[in-house]
């Protein structure tokens, strides 16, 4: 049942995502101004879609679970899965930044910290790529496009 | 305007200096980003559309196309000389490009690769050109039966065809239509699932989903391939060109390639990667060495080449004549023309002539720009391959965060693509395919105004979906390809089971 307990899983989550979806979608005000259907009859359908597909989904994997092989097995590496949640808690991080610390100073930080992690032992070139690479894309954005970025603690 | 005057008024029009610089950068950047591994066509046009914020739509639209089949064109490089494909469709190319490399062939591979590809764009965007128009033609009579029955064509053929499995397929277009019905309803003015968010009544911002989804998500395969190591470079050795035998054998799978690839664009869902495993599968069949497919055969390589860049034209087909996008890319490429206040469908033959005709023209360009790229250059470019997968990621995860911002100005937006991004890499791990997601979420619109217009026009009547001929024709292949992609989705368990008992009773 391993091999196919993940597609169990989505098709739970599916479910209870759908449920919610048409909840929200019973909840919507009834208006049907010159349009015999109104607003909820379409994400109706919609939530309905999702259902049979979560259902579609745990029929497949039944099916799967029939046939599975005992190779089929996938290997969790939960070092990198934890490097990749805290790639995404510093993005999260980055992205609080951009508007009141500004695009320079936080995609300076942000460029400089990663790079450090991925491009170990060469910090010389760290700096210039993350130097480098924020005043291309300042200038491009700015200058060249006429798109001004957030400038936060830098009085420029 | 036929075919022919089109294409003669859309060369005049593509040659125009800025025309031919922007489509040179396109094109150079489709290659380059085509280098990249794991940022496909449709991330790389996503990420440069706030590029083209105040140039003229043709101008952008000829960078944005330049860029997909830049993209197509070069996929063959990565998978050729890294063993990974530089977008899903160059997954064939693996097959024998990487033995090839390996064998010290790496450079005419190149070559093959390059030339197949300027031959099937060549191709392909004549036929794009003679059976766009008819088409068009055919779809100036749709009423909103109609469309709704193409585009629900449209998303079920997506839904079958892309990825693994049915279930997934579905799943991944319904989670677009329910992104699509986020925000204010147009007719009766009711804010839908916007979950008391301002920045969600406006409707989800497409460009904010496929930076996500695809580029942001895509980042996290490198990460990977950084950590694992598993990323080795073979380098272009050799002279650029091919043999004599090579190109003998190459020539007739180019045009065999180049034909399957173009209906595979041309039909809705099918995509480049299907165009190129069946121009393979084919090639294989009746090729007499099928014993080398897999362990260097040039026909292995010639043919999903041509197959994948025929299929970019093909895809063109359906956006430019029905307003329905043929792949992923063109999914961006349609939101692109809404973003700049032009609806593709039929009607752009007629209201948007010299844009239309100078799109179809700079791709005759483009290909002869790539070609010139791809040869001489190709171990120039190849340098990209070189750099530390460590410093692009970090420049890619830059990119995708100021293009973003920059479309809002809004920090909503940063965090709405990274929740994407995270979507994306839960679907990448799930083997739940992306551009399903995309056309619900691009169609959704049109589909439930479509819908609605029909029932009221009809009082309510579902029926009118059936009295149509047209829209009960587009029904009917709707269900059929479901039903025959659920029927061959079985066999590969069956074989798998098959197999398991052989093995046991062996």
């Amino acid at each position: 049942m391993k091999a196919a307990m993940p597609d169990v899983v989505l098709a739970i989550c599916v479910i209870a995502g759908a449920l919610v979806y048409l909840y929200a979608d019973a909840s919507l005000p009834l208006m049907r101004i010159g349009d015999p259907l109104g607003p909820k009859a379409f994400p109706a359908l919609v939530g309905c879609g999702l259902l049979i597909s979560a259902l579609l989904l745990l029929y497949e994997a039944w099916q799967k679970h029939r046939t599975a092989t005992p190779t089929s097995h996938r290997r969790i590496d939960l070092r990198q899965i934890g490097i990749l949640c805290a790639m995404v808690v510093w993005t999260a991080i980055y992205y609080s930044a951009f508007e009141p610390v500004g695009y320079i100073i936080s995609t300076l930080v942000f460029l400089f910290g990663l790079l450090s992690f991925f491009h170990r032992g060469h910090l010389r070139t760290n700096l210039a790529v993350a130097v480098g690479f924020t005043a291309c894309v300042d200038l491009l954005f700015s200058q060249g496009l006429g798109v001004p970025l957030p400038t936060g603690l830098l009085p420029i | 305007m036929d075919s022919l005057q089109g294409i003669l008024h859309g060369l005049s029009v593509a040659m125009q200096p800025s025309h031919l610089l922007y489509t040179l950068i396109g094109t150079f950047i489709g290659t380059m980003i085509s280098h990249l591994p794991g940022i496909g066509p449709s991330a790389g046009i996503a990420l440069l559309i706030p590029v083209t914020f105040g140039m003229d739509p043709a101008t952008a639209l000829m960078m944005l196309a330049g860029i997909y089949y830049g993209c197509m064109y070069g996929g063959a490089v990565t998978a050729i000389l890294l063993n990974t494909p530089g977008d899903a469709a160059a997954v064939m190319t693996v097959l024998d490009g990487y033995p090839l490399a390996r064998k010290g062939r790496a450079a005419s591979t190149l070559a093959i690769a390059a030339v197949s590809s300027f031959i099937a764009g060549t191709m392909g965007v004549t036929a794009l050109a003679f059976v766009a128009v008819p088409l068009a033609a055919i779809a100036l009579h749709f009423g909103p039966t109609e469309y709704f029955g193409l585009i629900f064509f449209a998303l079920s053929t997506v839904s079958a065809l892309t990825g693994d499995s049915l279930a997934k397929g579905l799943l991944a277009t319904f989670l677009g239509l329910l992104l699509a019905t986020i925000g204010i309803d147009l007719q009766s003015g009711v804010p839908r699932f916007t979950m008391g968010f301002v920045e969600l009544q406006d409707r989800v911002n497409f460009l904010v989903v496929v930076v996500g989804l695809f580029a942001i998500a895509e980042v996290s395969r490198m990460v990977e391939g950084t950590l694992e190591g598993t990323l080795h470079t073979v380098k272009v050795q050799g002279k650029l060109w091919f043999t004599r035998e090579e190109w003998r054998r190459a020539r007739p799978a180019i045009f065999r390639g180049s034909a399957v690839g173009f209906f595979c664009g041309a039909a809705p869902g099918l995509g480049g990667t299907i165009a190129a495993m069946l121009s393979y599968i084919l090639e294989k069949k009746v090729s007499k060495h099928p014993e080398q497919f897999g362990h260097g055969a040039i026909e292995g390589v010639a043919a999903p080449e041509a197959a994948t860049n025929a299929d970019t034209c093909g895809a063109f087909v359906h956006l430019l004549a029905l307003g329905v996008p043929g792949s992923g890319a063109t999914a961006v490429i349609m939101g692109a023309f809404i973003m700049y206040g032009i609806q593709p469908g039929p009607m752009l033959f007629n209201t948007h002539p010299d844009l239309v005709w100078g799109l179809i023209a700079s791709m005759y360009i483009g290909n002869a720009m790539l070609l010139v790229l791809n040869l001489p250059l190709v171990g120039v470019l190849a340098r990209i391959l070189y750099v530390p997968p460590g410093i692009l990621l970090c420049i890619i995860l830059g990119i995708a965060s100021a293009g973003v911002y920059s479309f809002n100005y809004d920090s909503f937006d940063l965090f709405m693509a990274l929740g994407f991004g995270v979507l994306g890499y839960a679907f990448r791990k799930l083997d739940i395919p992306k551009a399903p997601l995309l056309f619900g979420l691009i169609l959704g619109h049109t589909l439930e105004q479509s819908f609605r217009q029909a029932m009221t026009i009809s009082n309510g009547d579902v029926t009118v979906f059936l009295r149509s001929p047209i829209a009960a024709g587009l029904l009917l292949c709707a269900a059929v390809s479901i039903i025959m992609s659920a029927w061959a989705k079985r066999k590969p368990r069956e074989a798998l089971g098959l197999a398991k008992e052989q093995s046991a009773e062996g």
